[in-house]
């Protein structure tokens, strides 16, 4: 076996018994990472998460551009979740500028990151179907997420890349037909879910390959500094949005799913739990928002050093025109944290101003970050089999981890 | 109303009975999807997306309606808008020629964000709804202050038909001709 090479990986004999396998960087079977797993038989020894290979210093390209142009960045580390990741960074300003938005505009917000929240979970089903070898959940989620996809187009123009808060407000409004279409994907999925139910979740085939595997205990979780869907599968009742509700997720009527098993099917019932109310969420916003027609999107003080042409602009289209005055926009002294909940779990953003055009610093710490110390510490004892189904159940995301 | 934290349990899993109850039902559903699949798949270029008014696709520039302030060039978190200073006949004074400076798009950086349209004063530059737009060459990507006044040519539309996407409560996405 010594120098054997099998394709996608390099065997190496380490010790006498045991074998090291490199599972990755390659993308298909991996993401952009390389696990270094250590054998005996197929038991695994040990695990060694290789991280980084998709680094590509947001924090400090983010220091270099002007205080808008990061939100375009940084919804690069997680483009499939591209509302969660910005609100909070955008919270994080307004907490410096002393700005709040109006009503209207962190329902939208709120609209947008539940929409983000479906599709990012249906995204990590995908991957873990595929993972399992499950190719019909992998097609049919990425095709259900699609749905959500054109909710989101059609919301703020582009299909992933929304580039949607400012601070203190959003840069569109709603068009008039979105709520019905809103309603009618929603009771779309509900529909849909029970079927996922049926040939995933609850698929003997799947069950067994997912019961009793990579059990995190309720004092290891937190012990790891674990976050998301992942922590709440092991019975810790942590969640941004009930710990430190943002936006207007206190206003809203909706439930925090928490599993005490802790394996890898209590993950993935955590997520199909969380895709329920997040469609409850959607509605909500929707019923909320069309009650309040002609409310505005940006602060009173904003609108009123609109000039003319922009005025009918957002009038007209629900369209918010920056003013040229907001590409040199200069952010008093100070420093802000700010916290949100995307689909994998918590994100923090530290910001710090020195009053000037940039940012002096933003610290970014994402849910994939935290959660990528599961592989060290969760996966050895379990065969090589069981991998895949750990790995797809923590939705560990690469350019999200290494940002 | 804030948040609650619901307590939920796996159910437990028992028997020969149940199993065989699961498998069924997962085949019910592979036979349902069989017999009636579920499709929304586009065949391009015979059919080609037409996308809604506010898509933010390749954008356009009105040369008439520019003031010359930079503030697109400026806003630009990929620098991919630059503003490039010619000399043209002043109308006013056509005997005179005046310098003036116009924004050009290099769409081999442009992410479309839409933050030049949105903060232009004027609303010189606008969106166009598609982004299927071929370039031969990379270079062909800078485009010249002449190029970028035009709408992009779109090959799809000559040899397609345009399609639009819309959600179904039964069906999800469904794509409906025009």
């Amino acid at each position: 076996m010594e120098g054997q090479k099998l394709q996608g990986m390099v065997v190496r004999r380490v010790e006498k018994e045991l074998y090291e396998v490199f599972i990755g960087p390659q993308h298909p079977g991996s993401g952009h990472m390389r696990i270094i797993v250590r054998l005996d038989g197929d038991v695994i020894v040990e695990a060694d998460p290789d991280i980084g290979y998709v680094h590509r210093t947001m924090e400090k390209l983010s220091e270099v551009r002007e205080w808008l142009k990061p939100i375009p960045l940084l919804e690069r580390m997680t483009i499939i979740d591209a509302c969660n990741i910005t609100v909070p960074y955008v919270n994080a300003l307004e907490k410096l500028m002393d700005k709040s938005p109006p009503p209207r505009a962190s329902y939208l917000r709120v609209l947008l990151c539940e929409i983000n929240r479906v599709a990012s979970h249906l995204y990590g089903f995908g991957i873990f179907g595929v993972f399992l070898g499950h190719s019909t959940m992998y097609m049919w989620a990425f095709g259900d997420r699609e749905v959500f996809v054109e909710l989101a187009e059609i919301l703020t123009g582009a299909r992933l890349t929304h580039s949607y808060p400012i601070p203190g407000g959003v840069r569109r409004d709603m068009p008039q037909d979105f709520p019905e279409m809103a309603r009618r994907a929603v009771r779309y999925m509900r529909g849909r879910l029970e079927e996922y139910r049926r040939i995933f979740v609850d698929n003997p085939v799947i069950v067994k390959r997912l019961e009793g595997v990579g059990v995190i205990s309720r004092n290891k979780a937190a012990e790891l500094g674990i976050v998301g869907p992942n922590v709440r599968a092991s019975g810790i009742r942590y969640d941004v949005r009930l710990a430190e509700p943002y936006e207007v997720y206190d206003e809203l009527d909706f439930e925090i799913p928490v599993f005490e098993e802790g394996d890898a099917l209590a993950r993935t019932w955590v997520r199909v739990e969380e895709i329920k109310q997040s469609l409850s969420i959607i509605e909500q916003a929707v019923d909320w928002l069309e009650r309040h027609k002609g409310e505005p999107i940006i602060p009173k003080e904003d609108y009123d050093k609109l000039p003319k042409l922009h005025r009918e602009v957002y009038e007209k289209t629900g369209r918010v025109k920056l003013l040229p005055a907001h590409a040199t926009m200069k952010i008093p002294a100070g420093k802000a944290i700010a916290r949100g909940e995307m689909g994998r779990g918590e994100i923090i953003y530290y910001v710090e101003s020195d009053g000037g055009t940039t940012p002096y610093r933003v610290r970014v710490v994402t849910p994939s970050a935290r959660n990528a110390i599961v592989f060290k510490y969760i996966v050895p004892g379990h065969r090589l089999m069981d991998l895949p189904a750990i790995y797809g159940s923590i939705d560990y995301f690469p350019p999200e981890a290494d940002r | 109303m804030p948040a609650r934290v619901s307590l939920k349990s796996l159910k437990r899993r028992g028997g020969l009975f149940e199993g065989i109850k699961s498998n069924i039902q997962a085949l019910a559903v592979g036979v349902k999807y069989f017999i009636d699949p579920q499709r929304s798949t586009l065949l391009y270029p015979k059919e080609y997306i037409e996308h809604r008014p506010g898509y933010r696709g390749f954008i356009v520039f009105i040369k008439d309606k520019c003031i010359s302030c930079a503030a697109c060039a400026r806003i630009c978190p990929s620098a991919a808008m630059k503003m490039v200073r010619v000399t043209e006949v002043d109308p006013k004074h056509p005997d005179k020629p005046r310098q003036k400076q116009y924004p050009v798009i290099n769409y081999q950086r442009c992410i479309f964000c839409g933050y030049c349209v949105d903060i232009c004063p004027t609303e010189a530059l606008y969106h166009t709804p598609f982004q299927d737009v071929v370039y031969e060459s990379l270079a062909d990507m800078f485009l010249t202050l002449e190029a970028f006044q035009l709408e992009p040519g779109r090959p799809s539309v000559s040899e397609g038909s345009p399609v639009v996407y819309e959600v179904d409560e039964e069906r999800g996405l469904i794509k409906r001709r025009r």
